[in-house]
């Protein structure tokens, strides 16, 4: 019943735009409202730009959007050079949190993935 | 049958009105520019005047930008007519502040809406959208969803999402090459968020971010603050400042990417 999409694409800020524009798409296939939906693309925008400055050139950025009934996760994942999650405790991370309902950074052979968790604000049948 | 012309709005007024705005014109006038009273007096004028704002806003309505926004524009037009005002020459303050809004409108088409060219589809979906949104938006109390839009508007969803992509395209190119107007505001939607909101406090490295807010358009700022440190939903806050949320939307994606640049250039250098 999940609903999934995988886009992947090199470490290059041009790229961003492609993130914005399925992070959109998605949204609205989760029927999230047009603030929402906004605030989703925003969100997609910024994590996405926040590991290409920590990933090397080369690298590939993966984001998957899963949709399940009124919820949609969404994980952005690269290699980075720092060897650590971002830092929590900056304008960008603030601005991720506010965003969406939850965000998480998790980090494994120096390869980080930070997971957004969206709810549908309004009820099914409104 | 002829329209009325805009100016006859306020003869509508009772004697009463028209007395009170006769001394305030005169008192604001003779008042120095430094007089701290002047605000106030502005302010009065601009309030009791604002239903000739919003009719010459309707004139232009289904030119594909939202009624909130040319009231929005429009307004600044009527404060710089209240500020330009000559009681000597013996003009209706209306005949003379008419041209002033109007022109504070068509400069806005001129300098923002469609500056870059739009293909003719997406421009008719953007004012459809723009239209149904706003109907919407009053009907639901809430944002509606593109499937909202798209049933309301009799296209596709995927037509929704084209006119959401084209309209940050154009918004993108358009704002950033007219920034004047923007701190050209109705002073009544007020200053209290400023750069040292408490809120800002919770964030370790405020004092790179400090400076790059305090460079932004105070409108965009506070939507930075209301959306990020005061947790307002972007429709909270279209409503607190009077314009549509598409706005909001458009602002606060152009202001996060002059922060974005700007802590990059912080962290680089």
């Amino acid at each position: 019943m999940a609903d999934s999409v995988t886009l992947s694409f090199r470490a290059d800020t041009r790229n961003v735009g492609l993130a914005r524009t399925v992070a959109a798409a998605m949204s609205a296939r989760a029927d999230l409202p047009l603030d929402q939906l906004e605030d989703v693309r925003l969100a997609v925008d910024e994590a996405v730009a926040q590991l290409i400055v920590d990933a090397p050139k080369t690298a590939q950025i993966t984001c998957v959007f899963t949709i399940v009934d009124a919820e949609l996760d969404i994980t952005v994942t690269a290699p980075t050079v720092t060897g650590a999650t971002p830092a929590t405790d900056t304008f960008s991370w603030t601005v991720l949190t506010a965003l969406v309902d939850s965000v998480t950074a998790a980090i494994e052979s120096d390869v980080v993935t930070l997971s957004l968790h969206v709810v549908r604000q309004i009820p099914v049948d409104a | 049958m002829t329209a009325a012309p805009s100016a006859r709005r306020s003869t509508r007024w009772g004697e009463p009105q028209r007395v009170r705005e006769r001394e305030l014109l005169a008192s604001f006038a003779a008042m120095p520019a430094d007089d701290p009273r002047r605000k106030a007096v502005r302010d009065e004028l601009v309030t009791m005047h604002l239903p000739l704002v919003q009719h010459c806003a309707r004139r232009y309505r289904d030119r594909g930008e939202s009624l909130d926004d040319l009231v929005q524009v429009g307004t600044i037009g009527l404060i710089k007519a209240v500020d330009r005002f000559d009681t000597g020459r013996g003009l209706e303050f209306s005949t003379f502040a008419t041209p002033t809004i109007l022109g504070e409108i068509k400069r806005h088409f001129r300098d923002r809406a469609w500056a870059i060219k739009v293909p003719r589809r997406l421009q008719e979906l953007q004012s459809a959208m723009t239209q149904a949104t706003d109907r919407l938006t009053r009907e639901l109390g809430r944002a509606p969803t593109v499937r909202e839009l798209a049933a309301a508007m009799g296209v596709d969803e995927n037509d929704v999402l084209d006119a959401i992509e084209a309209r940050h395209a154009y918004a993108t190119d358009s704002l950033d090459s007219s920034r004047d107007g923007d701190d050209d505001r109705p002073a009544a939607l007020g200053d209290s968020l400023g750069v040292d909101d408490p809120a800002l406090e919770a964030v370790e490295y405020r004092e790179s971010l400090r400076p790059l807010l305090a460079a932004l358009p105070d409108r965009e700022r506070r939507i930075v603050l209301l959306r990020f440190f005061h947790n307002k939903s972007q429709s909270q806050i279209a409503e607190d400042l009077g314009i549509s949320q598409m706005h909001v939307s458009r602002l606060l994606a152009r202001a996060l990417t002059k922060l974005r640049a700007g802590m990059t250039d912080a962290t680089t250098h």
